[in-house]
């Protein structure tokens, strides 16, 4: 037999997953980079206080790299994740697309999955958003939606679990 | 077996033997050098052996408090004086069991048991020690669910339990297929193989640091290497990898003699292997989602390969409770992972290759590594000086790295069969991976920005057996979405 033998029409490729995330989850993203310049600052003060080297010049180079570097990032990445950001729940499987630098797409089907998860870090909290962790039993295969609006993430793992009490077997 | 009005068996009474001589080996380093710290000095006070009843008593109190029982369907191990733990798996959920006997286990007719369940590697249970009848009874139980309350079927007639009862030296019996037993002139791939190398360097490092710990008196070490700075480069080279191989054939006899994969009626694969320290593995058949086919370089060369199970809820990949075939010629080791799975497109046909465009990522990826160490390279020698002669490397990492890269090319490739979805890539460590599609429990389509730019994607089968996911790396996007809609048509008719 050849492989490949199911006749697929060339450039057949799936769809888009049918739902963005919350909006808010734009805001979310552009905290958590705050977050992360705000640490790097932090780490240029006590440089700064610590170093007892006449000149200052390596610190205004290495703050300037790091500022153009992380305002970029602070600008682009949540932009361009909420661009890739999707999902898609039907009662047989669940769709994600996620990622912005490296992207990828998961499917799992849901007779496959063994817990569901909902959390909320801090600033998600804040913005009255969650995610979803959909957990199958391949440790490789967790599949999280970040950024949902809380009462749509209540309803999808209220949807999925149903799903899962409903198969039955080991999922393995 | 004894057990008491409730079931419970307790562990081997022989194990408050071994677990004193356990404590003293773990702890051998730092009393031999409490011995050379002691020879220089007055002192005469032998504080140490006061720890001798405390670990006698740790032992007794173990033993005391740890059981087991087998009762509805479960099996319970129940730990601990002061904080009593119970362990609980449901016989239905065992998927492998492993049987260690170290030396000193084997002299005194002791094996530990352990038992994996699904799910990870934190669900197993643990059983330190058994008497390896009384091992093999247990697993005989489990692994054959031979408890028909469990199974709802009338336990196998005949004398079910005696399969696995066998003394250490008797052949299987009738109803047990030997699919591969070690030849020993396979020992001569032992110094192809990394894993034997690796054992090698271990063994050195080991052996040179007790060495110089204990050794007073250099003068063998300073003899033996200004002989060896007297000798010409090449035979000091002839003389490393002499030892090299060496070393990594005595690691794969340690590991591998008496090598045994046999299969009984039920399926069940039992590998038995070891020459001071035995271990016997039973992986269950309704477990077993493929066959991995590793062709490491050396091998590759040698025409030889090395099979190994992709099956969920092995006790320990790194240990080796995967092996099927020890590194072997592969015209024993194709037709051993046929007999496994019996497909024969997926083991030994041709695969489809994944394009130019792969083609021009492997070699960009050997080759700039390179480049940058040839500029590396020129710039030391402009700069610092370096040896004019460093640069002979440059043209042969180049044309190492085109090798590499045209030969990584080479085994990129997949193939989709009626029962099996097969992936194979890497150079050095090529390996050709037989999954079974009903183990196929999600997917993953990735693409990085590099890959995005020249239309290509790595296909991710995610599974709950072996490595957790297996690649198909650099396929054209139709491709993998072809693939996906071939093997899991239901699945992504929805989003077509």
């Amino acid at each position: 037999m050849e492989p490949l033998d199911v006749p697929v029409a060339p450039g057949a490729v799936l769809r888009e997953p049918a739902h963005r995330v919350s909006r808010r989850a734009l805001l979310m993203w552009r905290l958590q980079a705050l977050v992360v310049l705000a640490l790097l600052l932090a780490g240029q003060v006590v440089w700064w206080l610590v170093d007892d080297a006449p000149s200052r010049t390596p610190h205004w180079v290495v703050g300037a790299a790091w500022l153009v570097a992380g305002a970029a990032y602070a600008v682009a990445m949540p932009q361009w994740r909420y661009r890739v950001h999707r999902w898609e729940a039907t009662p047989r499987a669940i769709y994600t697309q996620s990622g912005w630098l490296w992207q990828e797409r998961r499917i799992a089907p849901l007779g496959r999955v063994q817990t569901v998860d909902l959390e909320r870090g801090p600033v998600a909290q804040l913005l009255g958003l969650a995610s979803v962790t959909i957990t199958t039993a391949s440790a490789a295969g967790p599949v999280t939606i970040h950024g949902l609006d809380l009462p749509v993430a209540h309803e999808l793992v209220d949807a999925l679990t149903a799903a899962a009490v409903a198969e039955t077997g080991d999922a393995t | 077996m004894t057990e008491d009005a409730e079931g419970w068996r307790r562990l081997d009474a022989r194990m408050l033997l071994v677990h004193p001589l356990e404590t003293l080996i773990r702890f051998l380093p730092a009393l031999l050098a409490l011995v050379v710290f002691r020879a220089g000095s007055e002192d005469n006070d032998r504080w140490e052996l006061y720890a001798v009843p405390l670990i006698v008593a740790f032992g007794v109190l173990r033993w005391v408090t740890t059981r087991y029982r087998i009762a509805d369907g479960q099996i319970e191990l129940r730990r601990g004086l002061f904080t009593k733990q119970t362990t609980t798996a449901r016989l239905d959920k065992v998927r492998t069991i492993d049987l260690t006997a170290r030396v000193y286990h084997r002299v005194l007719g002791l094996a530990k048991v352990e038992i994996s369940t699904a799910g990870g590697q934190h669900d197993r249970l643990v059983l330190d020690s058994l008497g390896v009848d009384a091992g093999r009874r247990l697993r005989a139980e489990l692994l054959h669910r031979l408890d028909p309350a469990v199974t709802g079927l009338p336990a196998p007639t005949g004398a079910p339990v005696a399969v696995d009862d066998v003394p250490d030296d008797a052949p299987p019996p009738v109803d047990d297929e030997v699919l591969v037993r070690l030849d020993p002139s396979w020992i001569r791939y032992a110094p192809l193989t990394v894993t034997g190398l690796a054992s090698a360097a271990a063994i050195v490092g080991f052996a040179s640091q007790g060495l110089s710990r204990f050794s007073q008196e250099r003068s063998v070490f300073r003899d033996g290497a200004s002989f060896v700075s007297r000798l010409a480069w090449w035979v000091d080279v002839l003389l490393l990898l002499g030892v090299v191989s060496l070393l990594a054939v005595g690691a794969y006899v340690l590991t591998f003699w008496g090598f045994r994969l046999t299969r009984n009626r039920l399926g069940t694969l039992h590998t038995r292997r070891g020459l001071l320290t035995n271990r016997e593995t039973s992986i269950d058949a309704a477990r077993v989602r493929g066959v991995r086919l590793d062709e490491p370089l050396g091998l590759r060369l040698a025409g030889a390969s090395r099979l190994k199970v992709v099956t969920s809820g092995l006790l320990r990949e790194q240990g080796g409770s995967d092996w099927l075939c020890p590194p072997a010629p592969a015209g024993v080791v194709t037709p051993l992972a046929l007999r496994i799975r019996a497909d024969e497109t997926a083991v030994s046909g041709p695969l489809t290759p994944h394009g130019p465009a792969a083609r021009r990522r492997r070699l960009t990826r050997a080759v700039v590594p390179a480049l940058l160490v040839a500029a590396l390279l020129v710039v030391a020698r402009l700069l610092w000086d370096w040896h004019g002669s460093l640069l002979v490397l440059v043209p042969l990492l180049l044309v190492g790295a085109v090798a590499l890269g045209r030969d990584r090319y080479r085994a990129l490739g997949h193939a989709v069969t009626p029962d099996h979805l097969v992936t194979r890539h890497g150079s050095l460590d090529r390996q050709r991976v037989v999954l079974g599609r009903d183990g196929i429990i999600g997917w993953k389509v990735e693409q990085s920005f590099f890959q995005r730019r020249v239309g290509v994607a790595t296909l991710v089968a995610t599974t709950a057996a072996g490595a957790q996911h297996y690649d198909v790396v650099d396929l054209p996007v139709e491709m993998a979405y072809a693939v996906l809609a071939q093997v899991s048509p239901d699945l992504i008719a929805e989003f077509a």
